[in-house]
């Protein structure tokens, strides 16, 4: 049993991972041992700490990029075009306990990975000169990797949590390309203001 | 009763239309009329795609018709487009046509109608239009969902130059809305209300990720976007040809043109077309594509080549004969043969391009990497070419290429060998030139000869043949066989005359001889040596033509002179020659090179005629000479330097330059002002003549201080600065000075070694160690007084070994001169009739005139009794620092002031004279000193002070006995 959500819960996090997958999907059966395929790390909560602060360091830098990269009227415009008008994004609540703060946190990496995702993908093929760009974008998605990682691994050690339902952005695939742009840039501007307050939070 | 009427009425007004029906039927012609007309549209693309059919057509009946189609926009009255579409026609056969709309299809309301007729020859009663469908409405914007604002089209691709029509649907009336594009604001159309059309005109490619354009309105949040995407335009291919090489495969080529530059890249396919076969090849290459040949002989091919992208297809065209586009093959088995000193023979074959054709081959030979030969031949199968002219031993590479020879299309690839030629003799002799010098009575010659050069080698040399000739006995050889590649041999002759005879040797045969000959006599004659020169283009030598018979010139010099092995060379002339120039590659500034020219006679013999000397290229002296200054005066001074080499110069050197700084603001005769480097003034004289190495620097001031330097000049310039020499002339009488200086410490000096060497001499004569009392100054004082009863004592009246007593009465006060001679006492303290040889007891007196302080190092050793064990008085002059007191008193008062009592004995050497006195004086037996009496060093007292104690003490006149 335990060989078996050993292998349940990385293949699940692979399935998580891909790019524009519009419905919500358990991370893991709801009655599936809690189980991690590596020991955790023992000062979680202080790396996590750091992965939030280091996201947040980069936060703005990587919007910057992403308008810039975008062209006219996305710099002038920021409030009507990268608004953080993000509907369905998960909600955060800073004054919970430990264990709310990172099941939301939870949640709002895995919205925005599986978002990063679609933009670099979006912006590989619209903007492939943009390098800069190219390499934040990724550099982020790794760090959020790793910090969705340690807070499964938080969840799993502390409280015993092996199941958490996420839910993603929608898949801008089908979108045209100024829409494609216009999206990227209000994920971006709401998760620059998510993550300071998420960062505050820990 | 009414209701059978009303239903006999309704059933006969039934029939009336029924028949009135039937009429009409049976008039008029059947219409074949377009059915289920479908209406769908395709929003990337902005087309309408309408599709129908025609029902009432015969089972298997195929009509050609003609269907016109109206297109209307917003209102069906507002007809935009109306197109007749011709097309055959099946029974319930699915008719499709589309439609490219300029306006974005979500920008207004499209309505479509449609109607059919006939159009076929084989049923011209039915050429009539059917009725009109009813209008088909497509309204994509009630399906565009609640959004405030809406711009398209979406993502448009179009080529660069295209027009372009954009619009927005706005959902409120009462904003506002203005569009952007790159920034700038456009201007359009209000089509209706709710939706504003912008056109735009032959629009620019503007970059590769597409072009913003954006609608915003002035109240809200709202801005919605498009990207347009422009391409470049798509370019047909270029230098599209085609050719075979083996008649199977055509291969044909082309150029793409420009990228579309965008990113999303649009894919491009080409596609070739034959006409002729009909055949059809989708092509995987970008740039090429293989065709192959049919094998029905199919001589002549149309090619179409098509390329295709979304927006654009592009079609070149090429006619040919294949015959006519053949590229041979490179030649093969290319061999080389029968190689000689300058011949060969190429060989080589060519593989067919049909049984009739000719192919023409082209053969070039290079040499050193040029081209010597060229030459075309024609071949069918096997090639054949003879190569002559060609020089022994060379390498050499040929290489052969063929062409159709009928119609020429292109040249093979070139197949090339490499061969080199067999050697021959060498053609020339060898530049031959000897060095002779004179070794113990031998002569020595050094022999020099140039290599040949690869045409005069004709091969590899393998030895020179030096071969001696003995003039004065001319059937004496001598052979000596030197291995290359030497390049010269040192031979040891007698006095002889000698001629010899240089060959040189491949592996094929022996050069013509060089001969040159050695003479007996050397016959060095003194030649001035004259200056040329030099130039850029070298050393421009002349001479003067030789009366007797000259068979040539030759000149000869060192290319590194400084060098013991001076790489010497040499240059041949004709006999009717008188000038050269002599250039070499190493020539270098600064070098003074030495030529010299000999005569060649027809003996061969070569006898020096001319010397010259010169630089190619004169430089400024390369260092200064050492100057030595001499001879300084008040007024003048002389400069030598006399051990400076001129001839080691970069340059002939033409004389030196003197610097001389002074205080003086003026240049002294012979000079003339010049500024230094350093910008200092100084004054300069100029030495003309460069074999003066001394100069006189005169009319100079006493005192004064100058400085100086010397440096050489060539027909450059100067030599390096250097430093001044300081010199300050020495004062007017200074010399005069030295004049009477010197010659006083010489004599003084003098003097002093004399008195050195004749010290004994002068002690004897000056202070003996016994004064001469009779040429003491006391005897002038005394006889002044004019006292005949002072006498000087003598050694005859004293008595020796005995004591004189002397009673002196207490309270008596005499002077000397009235002191009453009385008779001593003596007391004898050795028998007198003892000889005086013998040891006896001996007695040491003081004499007080002597230091008491010196006298000590010499104490008596044989009396133990020191003088300060003597009585008081004698204590009292014993103290070294009472003597100058008691001797600073007069004495004569001093004696009168002693007490009586104190003293009344004295004792008195009877050996030693209280007075200076010449020992020459003394008697002829005098008594031993050294065995009974001692004296202690004299103390150097001042004479004023010595001498009157001593008088007075020495004085027995003065003394009571």
């Amino acid at each position: 049993m335990k060989v078996l959500a050993a292998g349940v819960v990385p293949l699940l996090l692979v399935l998580h991972w891909k790019h524009g997958a519009g419905s919500p999907l358990p991370i893991t059966p709801v009655n599936a041992t809690c189980a991690t395929r590596h020991p955790c790390h023992s000062n979680l909560m202080n790396q996590i700490r750091n992965q939030l602060a280091q996201l947040n360091g980069s936060a703005n830098a990587l919007f910057i990029l992403y308008y810039t990269a975008q062209g006219e009227p996305f710099p002038n415009n920021l409030d009507k075009l990268c608004g953080p008008n993000v509907t369905d994004f998960p909600p955060f609540h800073a004054n919970g306990t430990e264990k709310t703060r990172l099941v939301e946190l939870y949640r709002i990496i895995a919205y925005l990975g599986a978002s990063l995702g679609n933009i670099t993908r979006d912006q590989k093929v619209l903007n492939p000169n943009a390098l800069s760009l190219h390499s934040k974008l990724n550099a982020t998605a790794d760090i959020m990797r790793g910090l969705l990682s340690n807070v499964l691994c938080r969840l799993c050690n502390k409280y015993h949590m092996a199941h958490v339902d996420v839910a993603y952005g929608p898949d801008t695939s089908g979108k045209d390309v100024f829409q494609k742009k216009k999206l990227g840039c209000q994920l971006l501007g709401k998760y620059k203001q998510v993550i300071a307050v998420v960062a505050q939070a820990f | 009763m009414a209701l059978f009427s009303a239903f006999q009425t309704t059933f006969l007004l039934a029939l009336l239309s029924l028949k009135t029906y039937q009429s009409e039927v049976l008039s008029e012609p059947l219409s074949l009329a377009p059915e289920s007309l479908e209406v769908s549209i395709d929003s990337a693309r902005q087309c309408l795609h309408l599709k129908w059919s025609v029902h009432n057509l015969a089972y298997h009946q195929e009509l050609k018709m003609v269907f016109q189609i109206e297109i209307s926009r917003i209102k069906t009255s507002n007809v935009i487009w109306v197109e007749n579409y011709s097309t055959t026609v099946k029974r319930n056969q699915v008719l499709r046509w589309s439609w490219e709309s300029k306006l974005p299809l979500e920008c207004a309301k499209h309505s479509v109608r449609m109607r059919g007729a006939v159009d076929d020859a084989q049923v011209p009663e039915l050429r009539f239009w059917s009725n009109w469908t009813s209008w088909e409405e497509v309204d994509v914007q009630s399906s565009l969902g609640h959004d405030p604002l809406f711009v398209f089209p979406k993502d448009k691709l179009v080529e660069e130059g295209s027009n372009v029509t954009i619009c927005y649907v706005s959902r409120s009336h009462q904003n506002n809305i203005s569009c952007y594009l790159e920034g700038v604001r456009m201007h359009g159309e209000q089509l209706d209300p709710n939706v504003c059309v912008f056109h735009l005109k032959n629009v620019p490619f503007i970059r590769e990720t597409g072009t913003n354009i954006y609608c915003k309105a002035d109240q809200g949040d709202v801005i919605k976007g498009i990207v347009l995407f422009v391409s470049k335009v798509f370019e047909e291919p270029k230098d599209f040809s085609c050719e075979t090489r083996d008649l199977k495969t055509l291969n044909c080529t082309w150029a793409p043109g420009s990228d579309a530059g965008l990113l999303t890249q649009l894919s491009q396919s080409y596609t070739l077309f034959e006409s002729f076969s009909g055949k059809k090849t989708l092509c995987k290459y970008k740039s090429w594509c293989n065709w192959q040949v049919s094998p029905d002989s199919q001589e002549m091919y149309n090619f179409t080549l098509t390329a295709e992208n979304y927006l654009r297809k592009r079609s070149v065209h090429l006619l040919f004969n294949l015959t006519h586009r053949v590229h041979p093959m490179a030649p093969f088995n290319v061999f080389v043969k029968n190689v000689s000193a300058t011949n060969a023979t190429m060989t080589w074959k060519v593989h067919s391009i049909g049984n009739y054709s000719t192919l023409l081959c082209q053969i070039e030979l290079y040499g050193e990497g040029k081209v010597i030969q060229k030459q075309n031949v024609s071949v069918k199968v096997n090639g054949k070419h003879l190569m002559k002219k060609l020089e022994p031993s060379t390498e050499y590479a040929a290489q052969v290429r063929c062409a159709n020879a009928n119609h020429f299309w292109k040249w093979s690839e070139w197949t090339r060998r490499n061969f080199t030629t067999a050697e021959a003799a060498p053609s020339e002799a060898p530049d031959v030139w000897r060095n002779v010098k004179s070794v113990q009575g031998h002569c020595v010659v050094t022999l020099f000869w140039k290599p040949l050069s690869k045409l005069q080698a004709n091969g590899k040399i393998l030895f020179y043949n030096v071969v001696l000739e003995n003039l004065d006995r001319p059937s004496t050889l001598k052979l000596l066989s030197i291995p290359a590649p030497a390049n010269g041999t040192e031979l040891t002759l007698d006095r002889c005359s000698y001629q010899i005879h240089v060959t040189a040797n491949n592996s094929v045969g022996t050069s013509p001889a060089s001969v040159i000959a050695v003479s007996g006599d050397p016959g060095n004659k003194e030649v001035e040596e004259e200056r040329v020169k030099g130039t850029e283009d070298g050393f421009c030598l002349s001479w003067k033509p030789q009366p007797g018979d000259v068979t040539g010139y030759v000149v000869e010099w060192c290319e590194r002179p400084g060098d013991p092995l001076c790489d010497l060379q040499w240059k041949n002339l004709g006999p009717n020659t008188t000038s050269t120039v002599v250039s070499s590659d190493a020539f270098r500034p600064g070098v003074r090179y030495n030529f010299r020219i000999y005569g060649i006679s027809t003996e061969r013999i070569p006898y020096l005629l001319e010397k010259k000397t010169g630089y190619s290229q004169e430089l400024v002296p390369s260092d200064n000479p050492q100057v030595l200054m001499s001879n300084l005066t008040s007024y003048s001074f002389t400069l030598s330097w006399k051990d400076y080499a001129a001839e080691s110069q970069p340059g002939f050197v033409q004389g030196y330059s003197l610097y001389l700084k002074s205080k003086a603001a003026r240049c002294l005769p012979g000079s003339e002002k010049a500024v230094l480097s350093d910008d200092s003034i100084c004054c300069k004289y100029k030495i003309d003549n460069p074999k003066q190495k001394t100069f006189v620097v005169e009319n100079l001031q006493p005192a004064s201080f100058y400085e100086f330097f010397l440096t050489p000049y060539t027909s450059v310039g100067e030599g390096p600065q250097g430093a001044f020499t300081k010199v300050t002339t020495p004062d007017e009488y200074s010399h005069i000075l030295i004049r009477i200086i010197l010659p006083m410490i010489f004599s003084i000096l003098l003097i002093m070694i004399l008195c050195y060497l004749k010290s004994q001499w002068m002690k004897e004569k000056c202070y003996p160690d016994i004064p001469d009392p009779y040429k003491s100054s006391v005897l002038s004082l005394i006889k002044s007084k004019e006292n005949p009863r002072l006498t000087i004592m003598n050694v005859k009246d004293c008595i020796p070994d005995a004591i004189e007593v002397i009673n002196k009465q207490e309270g008596t006060r005499k002077s000397l001169t009235e002191t009453e001679p009385t008779k001593p006492t003596y007391l004898y303290l050795l028998p007198t009739e003892k000889s005086h040889s013998g040891p006896g007891p001996c007695i040491c007196f003081e004499n007080f005139t002597y230091n008491q302080a010196a006298s000590d190092s010499v104490s008596c050793g044989h009396v133990p009794v020191t003088p300060k064990a003597q009585p008081s008085q004698l204590g009292l002059l014993t103290s070294s620092e009472n003597v100058p007191k008691a001797l600073g008193k007069n004495y004569v008062n001093s004696l009168g002031e002693i007490p009586a009592g104190e003293t009344n004995l004295n004792y008195v050497s009877q050996l030693a004279s209280p007075m200076c006195g010449d020992k020459s004086s003394l008697p002829t037996n005098p008594p031993e000193p050294a065995l009974c009496s001692e004296y202690k060093t004299q103390m150097a007292i001042p004479m004023g002070l010595a001498s009157p104690p001593s008088i007075t003490l020495l004085d027995e006149g003065e003394h009571d006995h």
